[in-house]
């Protein structure tokens, strides 16, 4: 099943093209990576499959329906979309960021439902954050914030969850502990995500799938494995890369280090 | 560099036309020039024309320096003495010594200038050194200064008028001169600014790397700055005190300097002065032009002005990407207030008890006290009708204040500065001047008019720039700039009916009829309804575009939506209490430092605390120089900007 299929899409600013002739599928019910070098319009590409960006030509479709055919809240029931640099959410607690993901459902003036505050109790529980719920989310440390906003993610019930650099300004410890609460609620209760990621190593443990962009254009697509094999490494960022096996053969995990 | 000398061969015909036109060569004087001697003609020239002319390059000379100084100390393309609030703080300190201190002007203007100049800038760039002088936010809060200040000398002109016409014409920046002596001080300010700026060059390249890299490199950055800005002052206070307002020269200068290809920070401060002077010399020469064939005799600073709004447009989207956008953002750690319900109680009631007690309660020819029983039917309704009036301005100008901060996600967003109010203005001058003896309902149409054009041009720029919110601040004060550019230049025209426009422009209560206040009421309580039932997008929008896109909010429509509220609310207020007043800037401050965070509690405190502010400020304008009335908005802009600018000091960016 296919969750995005793009199909000869541009997107241009003036004096560059930052998304080049792109058609490429993203698969349902898998994490996907999105790669590339600095510049190679990663986040570029995720904010037009996440509504954010309307490209100049071509067609994307979600769950085979144009995205211009979805209304914005249909929309944001079916795709959650986490911007690379969350703003200060002045003045509020936490559990009322978390609550502002059930707006799609209950838009500006609908009354919130039981089940409306079980999906926010859930979110928080899911994401460990029950202890915050009355804290200001600007007092939070940078890996409980990050942890919020995704939780503000899962109470909006998206099938789909699009994160931008979500590990960008976190030390490792927080790294793991974010990426693997994604892969984790991917694989219990069958959500798709597409993370963009700079680390190739991140990448290769907890995504199943990866899109590599070069310059606006597709560099690789398939398998992660497929990234994992120095050819396609220098392929894509350009440095030499040695491949090594850690922790026996056939089940072990990939490591990439710049030679 | 190919402009340049076009430029300079313009300005020399202009002004040659003008001076061909008041004397034909022949007749020119010859040097020696003995005034003994000379014919009234000759005299007229040598001493009036020529001097003017070497004014009009210097006084640009120095604008340009000085404009140039501040963009580059500041980092902030957007800065001169215009924006950051220096020329109409010695343009206030010159009017109240006319007033109060004619002996402090025996010594020269320079002195009253210089200390009025200052006092305004620095509270100003103090201001700003607390929010990392993140461009914006120093721009807004310096106009906002310059407005006061303007709203100020206005009500001393108003109180004071038939001494005041010749400061009239000065406040619209005139360039007449009747000697030698101006060019003199301009002249020398000006190569004791140039040399100063030579010294300076070096260490303000390094800074345009920015406060971390500048520290980095060892440059002490207090002495730099307070330096910079100091010489900057003097040379904006200095042709004040010569030439009066001169606006937004400064501004233009150092952009023009720049779109010449000027690329380093040494080229872009010589070539700013050059590109002043030549600014001025063309809009003054052209003016000069104009009155020689018969045309009005127009002061120049109106002419600057008028292309100040339109440059500040243009120059918006050309701002760097490298703003420090952290920096422009609001105040991170609010206090939260525990039980906001009791907090919205508690101003509900007390909006209630101070109506009844200014209704009832007040000053009267035996002093203080209740109105006696004989005179209430005669009183009541009238005071009724002022009090509900300026209650619901109140309420409708901090409705739409609550509405743009939370827009904007800026705590210096507020109507006045959408450029609403002044489009506002021009409309009810349009009015007075196009449709003699228009009644009340022509006048509030026609200023609803003009509110509404000034609200379409922002909306028209605003979705163009996909709706940028500190951008359409910007935008909005440009449109204010030009109105008041257009409204100086119909002060200086020495016309009767300004004093009705100067007097409407200080906002009053007391010529409200009971269905204007009806209407205004009912308005205001419709605005309430609209922010009680958007409180969940506006509970959403201060987390930026993004986050309210992935939420599915509808984005165009909702930015628009809001900004026509506001200009709408903003517009119907402004009928009322003039076009300055502050209360849609202070009611929301008030309402975060009491504690109201949320939007629902912010909407609806903001709203009631903007209606009491409007009842205090219209028991004020009754009482303290009772007989007689004060203008509304004065009351309530004197009580109101200290006092915000003190809040927005002590409230620092965590």
């Amino acid at each position: 099943m296919t969750l995005f299929a793009l199909n000869g899409v541009t997107l241009t600013v003036p004096g560059r093209r930052l998304i080049d002739g792109l058609t490429l599928e993203i698969t349902q019910g898998a994490v996907t990576a999105l790669v590339g070098r600095n510049g190679s319009s990663k986040s570029t590409l995720l904010k037009l499959i996440a509504g954010q960006l309307r490209p100049d030509a071509g067609t994307i479709a979600h769950a085979g329906r144009p995205l211009p055919d979805w209304a914005p809240r249909e929309l944001a029931r079916s795709i959650a979309y986490l911007p690379q640099v969350t703003p200060p959410a002045e003045g509020m607690r936490l559990a009322e960021l978390v609550a502002l993901g059930r707006y799609p459902w209950r838009g500006a003036l609908g009354r919130f439902r039981p089940e409306d505050h079980a999906a926010v109790e859930g979110a928080m529980d899911r994401c460990g954050l029950r202890p915050f719920a009355d804290r200001l989310v600007d007092t939070l440390s940078g890996g409980e914030r990050q942890r919020g906003w995704i939780a503000m993610m899962l109470a909006q019930g998206a099938r789909t969850l699009l994160l931008d650099e979500p590990t960008s300004a976190l030390d490792v410890a927080h790294q793991v502990e974010v990426l693997g609460l994604v892969q984790d609620m991917c694989r219990q209760t069958g959500l798709s995500a597409v993370i963009v990621l700079h680390d190739v190593n991140m990448a290769a443990r907890f995504c199943d799938r990866v899109v590599a962009l070069d310059a606006g254009r597709l560099a690789l697509q398939g398998p992660i494995t497929e990234l994992m094999t120095p050819a396609a490494l220098a392929r894509v960022y350009g440095l030499p890369m040695q491949v090594q096996a850690q922790g026996g053969k056939g089940g072990g995990r990939l490591f990439a280090l710049p030679e | 560099m190919r402009l340049l000398l076009p430029a300079v061969l313009l300005a020399l015909a202009l002004w040659t036309f003008a001076a061909l036109a008041a004397l034909p060569f022949a007749d020119w004087p010859a040097l020696p020039w003995h005034p003994a001697q000379m014919e009234t003609g000759q005299i007229l020239l040598a001493f009036g024309l020529m001097p003017r002319g070497a004014v009009a390059l210097l006084a640009g000379g120095c604008l340009g320096l000085a404009g140039a100084l501040m963009q580059a100390v500041l980092r902030n393309p957007l800065a001169d003495p215009t924006t950051l609030g220096t020329a109409s703080g010695a343009q206030l300190a010159l009017v109240a010594a006319t007033i109060f201190a004619p002996g402090l002007l025996a010594g020269g203007a320079l002195p009253v200038a210089l200390a009025g100049a200052a006092a305004v800038t620095l509270p100003v760039l103090a201001l700003g050194a607390r929010r990392g002088f993140a461009p914006v936010t120093v721009t807004i809060s310096g106009m906002l200064a310059g407005m006061l200040c303007a709203a100020v000398a206005t009500a001393l002109t108003l109180a004071q008028g038939h001494y005041l016409l010749s400061l009239v014409i000065w406040n619209g920046g005139a360039l007449t001169q009747q000697d030698w002596s101006g060019p003199g001080h301009l002249a020398l300010a000006l190569a004791a600014g140039l040399m100063l700026t030579a010294l300076l060059a070096r260490p303000l390249m390094v800074l345009s790397l920015g406060a971390e890299g500048a520290r980095g490199l060892g440059l002490g950055l207090a002495p730099l700055r307070l330096g910079t800005i100091l010489i900057a002052v003097c040379l904006s206070a200095l042709v004040s005190a010569e030439v009066g307002l001169v606006g937004f020269v400064g501004l233009a200068a150092p952009a023009i300097a720049r779109s010449l290809g000027a690329r380093t920070m040494r080229a872009r401060l010589l070539l700013a002065p050059l590109a002043g002077a030549l600014l001025l010399s063309l809009a003054d020469g052209a003016l000069l032009a104009l009155a020689a064939m018969g045309g009005p005799s127009l002061p120049t600073g109106a002419l600057t002005g008028l292309i100040g709004g339109p440059l500040l447009l243009w120059l918006l989207p050309r701002m760097a990407a490298h703003v420090p956008h952290r920096a422009e953002a609001g105040d991170r750690l609010s206090r939260r207030a525990r039980r906001p319900g009791l907090v919205l109680a508690v101003l509900a009631a007390l909006v209630l008890a101070l109506s009844a007690l200014t209704l009832f309660g007040g000053r009267g020819p035996d002093g203080w006290g209740l109105i006696a029983p004989e005179l209430r039917a005669t009183f009541l309704p009238l005071r009724a009708t002022s009090i509900l009036a300026a209650l619901s301005a109140g309420a409708l100008l901090a409705g739409s204040g609550a509405l743009l901060q939370r827009l904007t996600a800026n705590p210096m967003a507020a109507p006045e500065v959408l450029g609403v109010t002044g489009g506002a203005a021009l409309g009810y001058a349009a009015a007075i001047f196009l449709f003699p003896a228009s009644g009340p309902l022509a006048l509030a149409l026609c200023t609803a008019a003009g509110g509404a054009l000034a609200l379409a041009a922002l909306s028209a720029h605003a979705m163009r720039a996909d709706l940028a919110p500190a951008r359409l601040l910007l935008a909005g004060l440009a449109i204010g700039a030009l109105a008041s550019a257009v409204l100086g230049a119909i002060m200086a025209s020495d016309d009767r009916r300004a004093w009705v426009i100067l007097g409407w422009l200080a906002g009053s209560a007391t010529n409200v009829t009971p269905a204007g206040a009806a209407a205004l009421a009912g308005l205001a309580l419709a605005l309430l309804a609209a922010l009680l039932a958007s409180a969940r997008w506006l509970e959403i929008l201060p987390l930026g575009p993004g986050v309210g896109r992935a939420l599915g909010l509808p984005m165009a429509q909702a930015r628009l939506g809001l900004i026509l509220l506001a200009g709408l609310a903003t517009g119907a207020a402004t009928l009322l209490v003039g076009p300055v007043s502050f209360v849609g800037l202070m009611a929301p401050q008030i309402a975060r430092s009491l504690g109201l965070v949320r939007a629902l509690p912010f909407v609806a405190g903001t709203w009631l605390i903007g209606a009491l502010l409007m009842v205090l400020a219209a028991f004020g304008a009754r009482t303290a120089t009772f007989p007689y009335d004060l203008p509304l908005g004065l009351v309530a802009t004197l009580v109101g900007a200290p006092w915000l600018f003190l809040t927005l000091m002590k409230r620092t960016a965590a």
